[in-house]
């Protein structure tokens, strides 16, 4: 017999050391965490680990796409305790980024796995109590009036009836984009002037999806899709790539792909052309392959830098920031050195998270560089700004 | 059998416990290489530092009877970095500074933990180039390269890894570190031990600092594409590139089931009714290049290729290159299991193999469709079934694997060009080498290593 079939048979001399190998055992029949066709996908070849932010920060394949990957197989299979320590900490130290996706060769979803396995993981009183409280303070449109995060950026455009509605786009705006930055918003209306924005819009369930409960941030954004019939215009890239994955992508459109092919003027700075930055929305370019389009945009009204990391996440990647800032430090640090480095005006963000992060990164430096949504930077080039 | 409590405590002596690995989900992670089919999960996993470390790790281990299987990416195609026996996974990937890059000298001091494309940039940055470019060149390590004599897309032109691999620094499982070959391009004193350790698989020794050769960056690279109404045609086509005194940087084949399932995923608007597809291309001088270029675009004509393209530009290169960029993620769609393999036969026999690849596939009833080196005669029959757990399935593509490397044994060919042994192809080795040289192999084995720690049921074993 060979080591291949004795590996595969659970007989080879190391087979009975430890757990029992994870590919004995079917995946996802033992416990039905995972989408079996989903984890079948990976062919394990690798592909991913240079693009994976948490294990350029290690080194270490558990920390990797495909290292969580033979995790999840492990879990499946029934490898590993369900309640396993290493589960737990690989589980949640996972930007959830997906920068392994456009890498990897055989298709391999795992966002969709990351998902599944934080359903698995994060079950119960196991969530951890912030992303609980998020969750349900987003999931009530109430409980987000409270907080003060749903202002009525949009008070001054009417909701049309209803019979003229699906003809024109409608705008959304994340919940927490509203709160935190109604300038974004605001910029956002403008920019799209014949677009309807409904004043009562609730949260598209993209945090609820990626903090343990799939099943209500699906039921979120259906919910959202209703209330904003026809295509959706966002301007956060998170939002965007959740509701396209539960709605379709033709039901969405990120900000940057709706103005594709508008004229802008320019943001001059003393007397000269900007320069600006992009930092990329992660979900927006590694979800729905939209990068070329804020670049165009701003190749447009500024002078461009390509920074060697926009691509890369920011270590912002929704509640990460808020539930493990050591090590959303970690990862944005290395970035703002890109940044305060490449001689720049303005660092432009397409996602509320990465905006709050890069603003708090660069404010701790002193930097001078500023943080613009490219909704803000664009109503500038608009309007002729000068500095 | 987890490790000693004892032996434990010295290996985090030595490395700091928090890079000793034994929390049964961190064993886990390791369970896996790139190779399907085979998965074990390690006692421990230790990321060492320096050579220091390795060596007293590696000392430890004899006295204490534990194997050690060294990896870097975990990329490999073999089952070579997979604990199959337990013991220690020893991951080098902490070492991974890029010591020098001599231009004087043409070549560069690394850590076995640099990646390929780490290395190449380096060196492409001073004007240099490293050729060797195996598929997985984004992720694999220069220590598992040296370790598996890596190839790539450019082996027929500018050779493999051991072409390249000028001196090594090396531990013995007894703990010893040897310094083999060095800078010099000529140096005969003792066996080539460097030699012998390119391509050893982590048996012999481990690998923590190498020096490789370098050349100088050529100037300008084209690209064309012809296709062929056979694989007959193709190969009839570069016999006579050949002939004519042209050796080309590339010469890769796509079968007609690779065609198939490249347009059928990527739509490049490929020609579905041509039996195989010739990627071609030099390097080198502008004027030499566009020539050579030309040579083969007729070569190709003159052997009825039903079209022939040249890239004009970088970006029409790109288009080109693509369908053979897309052929695993293309092949690996088709299905829920993806064995993709590897063998070698001689230039000349390429097409008949192709065509005995594709009896064996239907005697055995698996799709198998091939792609590979036609310039150096390497291909890589890939497997594809439907469902991971069919272990009838499985077992057919297993026999017909065995069928193809008696094939390529049959035609002057190999169980393996590029991906190793490991413990994948342990089984056809004795079929390539013979019991004298095979027994040979194991004395090698036994000198370097006297209890056997190293990578045990891999080669050598």
């Amino acid at each position: 017999m060979s080591e291949r079939q004795a590996a595969r048979h659970g007989t080879a001399a190391g087979a009975g050391i430890g757990p029992s190998p994870a590919a004995t055992t079917p995946a996802g029949t033992a416990t039905g965490i995972f989408d079996r066709d989903l984890l079948d996908r990976c062919i394990s070849c690798g592909f991913c680990l240079p693009a994976c932010p948490t294990y350029k920060l290690t080194g270490d394949e558990a920390s990797s796409p495909r290292g969580r990957i033979t995790l999840m197989r492990a879990l499946a299979g029934g490898g590993l305790d369900p309640d396993d320590a290493t589960l737990r900490e690989q589980s949640s130290f996972c930007l959830g980024c997906r920068a392994c996706e456009p890498v990897c060769p055989a298709g391999v979803q795992y966002g969709q796995l990351l998902e599944q396995w934080r359903v698995h993981q994060w079950r119960g009183r196991r969530r951890p109590v912030l992303a609980r409280m998020l969750t349900l303070a987003a999931g009530r449109r109430g409980a987000l009036r409270v907080l003060g995060l749903l202002r009525r950026a949009a008070h001054r455009r009417p909701q049309p009836a209803t019979d003229s509605g699906p003809a024109r786009p409608q705008l959304m705006l994340g919940c927490f984009e509203r709160g935190l930055f109604p300038g974004v918003s605001r910029a956002a209306a403008g920019l799209v002037p014949d677009a309807c924005v409904p004043t009562d819009q609730g949260c598209c369930g993209a945090l609820h999806a990626h903090n343990g409960d799939l099943a209500g941030g699906e039921r979120l954004a259906r919910e959202l899709g209703e209330a904003l019939p026809g295509r959706i215009v966002t301007t956060s890239g998170g939002c965007a790539a959740h509701l396209s994955a539960v709605l379709g992508r033709d039901r969405v459109v990120e900000l940057s792909e709706y103005l594709a092919g508008s004229s802008f003027g320019e943001v001059r700075v003393g007397g000269r052309r900007a320069r600006v930055a992009l930092q990329d929305s992660c979900h927006l370019r590694n979800g729905m392959d939209v990068w070329r389009e804020p670049r165009r945009l701003l190749r447009q009204v500024a002078d461009y830098v390509e920074l060697p990391s926009a691509a890369a996440c920011c270590g912002a990647a929704g509640t990460y920031a808020l539930l493990r800032p050591k090590d959303s430090r970690r990862v944005l640090d290395p970035k703002l050195d890109e940044i305060e480095a490449a001689g720049i005006d303005y660092l432009i963000v397409v996602n509320p998270g990465c905006q709050r992060q890069l603003i708090g990164g660069l404010r701790r430096r002193r930097s001078r560089v500023r943080v613009l949504h490219l909704a803000e930077l664009l109503s500038m080039a608009a309007s002729g700004h000068r500095a | 059998m987890a490790l000693d409590g004892r032996v434990l405590d010295q290996l985090r002596d030595i490395v700091g416990a928090e890079h000793v690995r034994v929390a049964p989900g961190e064993l886990a992670a390791f369970a896996r290489d790139a190779t399907p089919l085979f998965h074990a999960v390690p006692d421990a996993v230790v990321h060492p530092a320096d050579t220091a470390q390795v060596s007293r790790i590696l000392a430890l281990a004899t006295a204490e009877r534990i194997p050690v299987v060294p990896r870097g990416a975990g990329s490999n195609l073999c089952a070579g970095t997979v604990a199959l026996r337990g013991g220690i996974v020893l991951v080098l990937t902490r070492l991974n500074r890029i010591l020098e890059v001599s231009t004087d000298e043409l070549l560069a001091r690394v850590e076995p933990g640099v990646s390929t494309a780490a290395l190449a940039d380096a060196v492409d940055a001073a004007g240099l180039l490293y050729p060797p470019d195996p598929g997985s060149r984004t992720v694999a390590t220069i220590g598992g390269n040296v370790a598996t004599s890596a190839g790539g897309l450019r082996g027929l032109k500018y050779g493999v890894t051991r072409n390249y691999v000028l001196g090594l620094t090396a531990v013995l499982p007894t703990g010893e570190v040897i310094h083999t070959g060095g800078r010099l391009w000529k140096d005969v004193a003792g066996y080539d031990l460097t030699r012998l350790l390119t391509g050893s698989e982590g048996t012999l020794a481990v690998i923590t600092e190498v020096t490789v050769a370098l050349l100088p960056k050529p100037a300008t690279a084209r690209t064309g594409l012809a296709y062929f109404p056979d694989l007959a045609a193709a190969g009839r086509a570069v016999s006579r590139v050949l002939h004519g005194g042209v050796v080309p940087a590339t010469l890769e084949f796509l079968d007609r089931r690779c065609i198939d399932a490249v347009e059928q995923y990527a739509h490049l608007g490929l020609r579905v009714d041509a039996g195989a597809l010739l990627l071609f291309g030099d390097d080198g001088d502008g004027s030499t290049v566009d020539a050579h270029v030309r040579d083969i675009a007729e070569a190709c004509t003159a052997e009825g290729a039903v079209e022939v393209t040249t890239a004009g530009d970088v970006a029409q290169a790109e288009a080109l290159l693509a369908a053979r960029r897309c052929s695993l993620p293309a092949l690996s769609r088709l299905g829920a299991l993806t064995i993709l393999e590897d063998a070698s036969v001689p230039r000349p026999r390429l097409a008949e193999m192709v065509g005995r690849i594709d009896t064996i596939a239907e005697k055995h009833q698996v799709t198998v469709a091939t792609f590979g080196h036609a310039g150096d005669g390497n291909l890589h029959p890939t497997c594809v079934l439907p469902d991971a757990r069919d272990t009838g399935a499985i077992a057919r593509a297993e026999a017909a694997f065995a069928d193809i490397f008696a094939a390529a044994i049959e035609l002057g060919g190999t169980i393996t060009g590029e991906h190793g042994v490991g413990s994948a192809k342990l089984p056809h080795l004795a079929a390539r080498l013979g019991t004298d040289q095979l027994a040979l192999l194991r004395r090698i084995k036994a000198a370097f290593d006297p209890v056997g720690i190293l990578n045990p049921g891999k080669l050598g074993s």
